[in-house]
């Protein structure tokens, strides 16, 4: 009898210390790292879609220098801002959103200019560009999405008691979340003038 | 205490999950027609098909019309979807969710993870535009969704392996060792003349695989095929990262 009391206690006891919740503190803050890499993965595929993007247009529309060059500036930009996905911190998310939103805005100013050139519109290889563009514009989000789950499960753990007073301790620190773009709400206004 | 909060707030997930997203069909179907385009001799046309698919490929196409987005965006809402009801393999990833929106007049065609690579967006794309499109304007529902799967299933047939049965079954039996063993554990303290407490503390071990579960999705995911023949057995899991393309008509 003694004997199995003994072989209990011996079982309950990781229970009991894995109930202070260090192993989970970990497990969540891989979770964060992991998704953060599919984060830079399809932010990296966008990327690589850009040249053939711009060499396409630039073939139809080679007049709009300016943006073509925005276009290539804010995608270099966007590129060499990378985060160590062991600091996923708010000022470095928030850092890292900053130069990607520059690259949406200047990819979305030439689909706007494109519309005035038919020659484009009509060309085979740039309708295939652009619905990969809008796939990879949905995959952001929906990995984006995912990191803020996967971040808002963390961050609501280590901030729960007892773990908010030990967490740091062990480095745990709050990480930051993908904010939506100011105005972004709104959907875009389209003029037939 | 705990396990009561546990149900209370499943419960309240599950009901706001369902004002949005309509919940997983139960019993489980590919086509699901919530706003009566199609007749139930074309649902049925369709359905027998993909669970035919699904039967000898383990490649789930789902067919799903809604009333209404509720204010999402197309695609937005079908990753939703998709990766609420789990549609495809969990390992393999390999679901297809082809949504339809008549009263918004939109459609998509969302790819799970696995399915990228041979379904690209610019297929997806080109199968939305070339042949949903052109019948969804005559009011041809079921041609369209007939040809659009046809064409989804020459491009999948042969990539995946039909669903092994074998792999599903273990979880059953562990969860069946863990309640033997608990039992076993009770009629020996039973004998031993001290049961009260101990039955507690088995009760909530027993918790103890859900309580490592990271998010609430993971709870209507994780079911596995019901096995069985005839129907269609389930949705299996799969993820969606947000391949695939849409359009309106």
């Amino acid at each position: 009898m003694k004997y199995l009391h003994k072989l209990l206690t011996l079982t309950l006891l990781p229970l009991l210390l894995g109930s202070c919740g260090y192993n989970q503190m970990v497990s969540l803050d891989e979770s964060c790292t992991s998704q953060w890499a599919n984060v830079e993965n399809v932010y990296q595929r966008r990327a690589d879609l850009i040249p053939n993007l711009v060499n396409t247009v630039k073939g139809a529309a080679g007049t709009e220098k300016d943006i073509l060059t925005g276009v290539m500036e804010a995608r270099a930009k966007a590129t060499s801002t990378t985060i160590d996905a062991n600091n996923l911190t708010p000022d470095k998310i928030a850092q890292f959103q900053q130069a990607q939103d520059g690259l949406s805005s200047a990819l979305s100013r030439l689909l706007v200019t494109v519309e005035r050139y038919p020659d484009i519109k009509s060309n085979q290889n740039f309708l295939e560009l652009q619905a990969q563009l809008e796939g990879t514009e949905n995959r952001i989000s929906v990995e984006r999405k995912k990191f803020n789950d996967q971040v808002n499960a963390y961050n609501s753990y280590i901030r729960q008691f007892p773990r908010v007073i030990y967490a740091a301790w062990f480095d745990f620190e709050k990480k930051g979340y993908f904010e939506s773009t100011p105005g972004s709400e709104q959907a875009p206004q389209v003029s037939f003038d | 205490m705990k396990t009561i909060w546990i149900i209370f707030l499943l419960t309240i997930n599950g009901v706001l999950a369902a004002q949005e997203f309509p919940p997983p069909p139960d019993p489980p179907r590919l086509v699901n027609d919530f706003t009566g385009l199609l007749t139930s001799q074309e649902q049925q046309t369709l359905e027998r098909k993909l669970v035919a698919f699904n039967d000898s490929t383990g490649t789930q196409i789902a067919i799903v019309t809604v009333n209404s987005l509720n204010g999402y965006d197309v695609a937005e809402y079908s990753f939703e979807l998709a990766e609420l009801w789990g549609i495809g393999q969990a390992g393999e990833h390999n679901g297809i969710l082809v949504l339809i929106a008549p009263n918004e007049r939109r459609m998509f065609i969302a790819t799970g993870y696995g399915i990228e690579g041979f379904v690209p967006d610019a297929i997806a794309k080109r199968i939305v535009e070339g042949t949903l499109k052109p019948n969804f304007r005559n009011e041809s529902y079921f041609v369209g969704l007939d040809q659009a799967t046809n064409l989804l299933m020459g491009l999948l047939s042969g990539q995946f392996s039909p669903q092994q049965l074998e792999e599903e079954t273990p979880a059953i039996p562990f969860l069946l060792l863990i309640f033997i063993f608990f039992i076993v554990i009770f009629l020996i303290m039973k004998r031993g003349g001290r049961s009260g407490g101990y039955r507690g503390q088995g009760g909530h071990t027993y918790m103890g695989p859900y309580g490592g579960t990271t998010t609430w999705t993971d709870f209507s995911r994780g079911r596995g095929t019901f096995g069985g023949g005839g129907g269609f057995g389930g949705f299996g899991g799969g993820s969606f990262g947000g391949g695939g393309a849409g359009g309106s008509w």
